[in-house]
């Protein structure tokens, strides 16, 4: 039963750190970008292919991971995001990160293929260490370290608090001199980089596989939706939910009923608590 | 440099008039080829491509069928059903051709063969879902690849006849066709008395395989049997198997036999005690060849594949080469392209030897591939894209 447990709540700290980014770019945008999970995949295969094919040193690996997830992240913003904020008030972000999405799948489909493939060992262990494993312990530290970094970042720096300001009123911040544009596209790059970095702590667990990122995507979702919009520890708690979730309902169920019930809890969270467990209903005062 | 312009712009004009030429005056026979070549099971419809390719190649130099140069409408259904169903229409009502070849995968072959057969188009089928095939529903619909169930028994009849073995775990995957062969697995293993001790349908990209084989190993089974072409999921069988130090045989898919697998293992005898069901035409002989038609296949191919050691699953090769020889064959002996001659050509057909197999089908039968051709294979004996035999 521990294996069951150590499993769901590493593959749940993956959706977690989804969930975060997921946070990170809804501050400053107001806008769920389908390339979230992407930004993670992306890291899982460049990470791979730096270390593996590239034979170069874990470390150039990882930043290889962050630096492309970074730069995804500001090609996010700069052609699925600014121009129809400023365009329009519609949700037509939804489709134009979704072709984005779409379109760099593919692209990574193309090129590095459509079967998965190994992530590397990044710490000299062996394979039988179990519970103990990496593979699982990786994702586990990296998402923690960054829902705190995320917290130490929003109220100990100025940028964070800017970030804060702009998800509170982004016209009063404008109105106080700050470069709405400009910090969107760092809260972009921010979530990039740290979706690089979670795809590479996640990669021997997920495979680099170039289609994984919807599925990211769709759980990390989830996991903000049941953990309530804008709260990081929210993100936690809703990515920690759907991965125990998924892991007992497949030992208990099996994996049939796996994608109902994760979709059952999004459902039920809706329906109860719509702001989700630990997110704020904001009034309108008129 | 001009004079070399001129020539090639001479060639590129006359080889242009060329085919408006055939075009209108409608001398080609058309072939729609409709292919994954991206997306999901590209690696099969890249290497099938490969055969169906040379043997057009072949058929066209040698004269073409019935006097016509065979036109090859290649789409890239990119694994998409919804996108295959396009095609399909576009290749039977615009392009008008004679026959079809394809989808590769099934899921694509569920939606395109009720439209190819509203049209009236031979379909050559390659996908291995049963429902596939329906002589009176698709009458002009013929398999050359075998059956799911093929697959099913050869891998049953391996792990209960030759390895001995009654305590029989099924783990597939929650796709279609997981879930599918779960139950054709299953069914299977009844008819001859076993009950399987332990099964399980799993995500497909499930991280974490040891739960689901630590189930197996506490039900008591004494062999693995794994139903899903997804590598990733079958990497992570092995790895649980090997982690944890379980000694249990694992026999199923031929995907388990896949070049992919031996890179997602966490070390490479975590392919040993792995078989899969195979193909005789692609199996090496004890005296460590292959059967002649195959051989002189790859003799064939090897140089369009750079020249090296053949690093694909070759029977896809033979099955795509072997599905156009299967339209030279019908058409020259029907003396037409004619839908109906076609179809009674080939449902009289008896043994048309191939390279993959030799096929017949009859007018209540129009699954062609032999259960004679089908084996067992060692998984991690993959060499020049044929396997060795399983212990037998």
């Amino acid at each position: 039963m521990l294996n069951v447990f150590v499993a769901g709540l590493a593959i749940g700290m993956v959706f977690a750190a989804v969930a975060l980014m997921y946070n990170v770019m809804y501050s400053t945008s107001k806008v769920l970008s389908v390339t979230t999970g992407h930004l993670s995949m992306l890291g899982g295969v460049f990470g791979a292919y730096a270390i593996s094919v590239l034979h170069l040193h874990w470390t150039i690996g990882l930043l290889a991971a962050v630096l492309v997830g970074a730069a995804f992240g500001w090609i996010t913003e700069l052609l699925g995001v600014r121009r129809i904020l400023a365009k329009s008030d519609e949700h037509l972000w939804l489709l134009s990160t979704l072709a984005l999405a779409t379109i760099v799948q593919q692209l990574i489909g193309l090129w590095w293929g459509t079967e998965p493939k190994p992530f590397p060992r990044l710490i000299a262990q062996d394979f039988n260490a179990g519970l103990l494993d990496q593979k699982f312990w990786l994702p586990i530290g990296i998402t923690l370290l960054m829902a705190v970094g995320l917290e130490l970042f929003y109220k100990r720096t100025m940028y964070g608090k800017v970030f804060m300001a702009m998800s509170e009123d982004p016209f009063a911040a404008r109105a106080r001199g700050i470069s709405t544009d400009q910090i969107r596209q760092m809260s972009y790059l921010l979530s990039g980089a740290l979706g690089g970095l979670a795809g590479f702590a996640a990669g021997q667990l997920t495979f680099a596989y170039f289609a994984l990122g919807l599925t990211l995507t769709l759980n990390g979702f989830i996991a903000l939706a049941v953990g309530g919009l804008g709260s990081n520890i929210g993100a936690l708690i809703g990515g920690i939910a759907l991965g125990l979730l998924n892991a007992f309902v497949s030992h208990w169920f099996g994996g049939e009923y796996q994608q109902t019930m994760a979709v059952g809890l999004l459902l039920t969270v809706l329906l109860v608590k719509p702001e989700g467990l630990l997110g704020s209903r904001k009034l309108r005062p008129v | 440099m001009s004079c070399n312009f001129r020539k090639l712009g001479l060639v590129l004009s006359l080889s242009a008039g060329l085919l408006v030429t055939q075009a209108c005056l409608g001398d080609t026979l058309k072939i729609g080829w409709l292919s994954s070549l991206t997306g999901p099971l590209s690696s099969a419809a890249i290497a099938e491509n490969q055969g169906v390719e040379l043997a057009v190649e072949e058929i066209n130099k040698s004269g073409g069928i019935l006097g016509k140069q065979i036109e090859l409408l290649t789409r890239d259904t990119a694994g998409d059903p919804t996108k295959a169903v396009n095609f399909a229409q576009q290749l039977a009502f615009t392009d008008k051709v004679q026959f079809v070849i394809g989808p590769v995968n099934s899921g694509e072959g569920l939606a395109t063969v009720p439209i190819l057969a509203r049209a009236g188009i031979p379909n050559i089928v390659i996908g291995s879902l049963d429902e596939l095939i329906d002589p009176v529903k698709y009458p002009k619909a013929f398999r050359m690849i075998n059956t799911n169930r093929q697959w099913i028994s050869t891998a049953n009849d391996y792990a209960l006849k030759v390895l001995k073995k009654s305590k029989v775990a099924i783990i597939a995957d929650t796709s279609g066709y997981g879930t599918s062969s779960a139950k054709s697995a299953t069914e299977l293993l009844e008819k001859t008395g076993i009950k399987p001790v332990y099964s399980v349908l799993v995500d497909p990209n499930k991280t974490d395989l040891s739960d689901e084989m630590n189930k197996a190993r506490a039900a008591g089974a004494d062999i693995v049997m794994p139903w899903s072409a997804a590598t990733g999921l079958l990497g992570r069988v092995l790895n649980a198997r090997g982690d944890m130090g379980w000694s249990v045989p694992v026999v199923g898919h031929p995907a388990l036999m896949a070049a992919q697998i031996r890179k997602l293992l966490n070390k490479p005898e975590y392919w040993d005690n792995t078989y899969a069901a195979g193909y005789m035409s692609t199996t090496y002989m004890s005296d460590g060849k292959l059967p002649a038609p195959t051989q002189a296949l790859v003799n064939k191919v090897r140089p369009k594949l750079g020249g090296g050691e053949i690093d694909i699953l070759f029977w896809w090769v033979a099955l795509g080469y072997d599905a156009v020889k299967a339209i030279e064959y019908a058409s020259k002996t029907a003396g037409s392209t004619d839908p109906a001659a076609i179809q009674k050509v080939l449902e009289s057909t008896k043994e048309f030897k191939g390279v993959y197999a030799n096929y017949s089908w009859s007018p209540t039968e129009h699954n062609g591939f032999p259960d004679s051709n089908m084996t067992v294979n060692a998984a991690n004996t993959f060499k020049d894209g044929s396997f060795k035999l399983a212990p037998h």
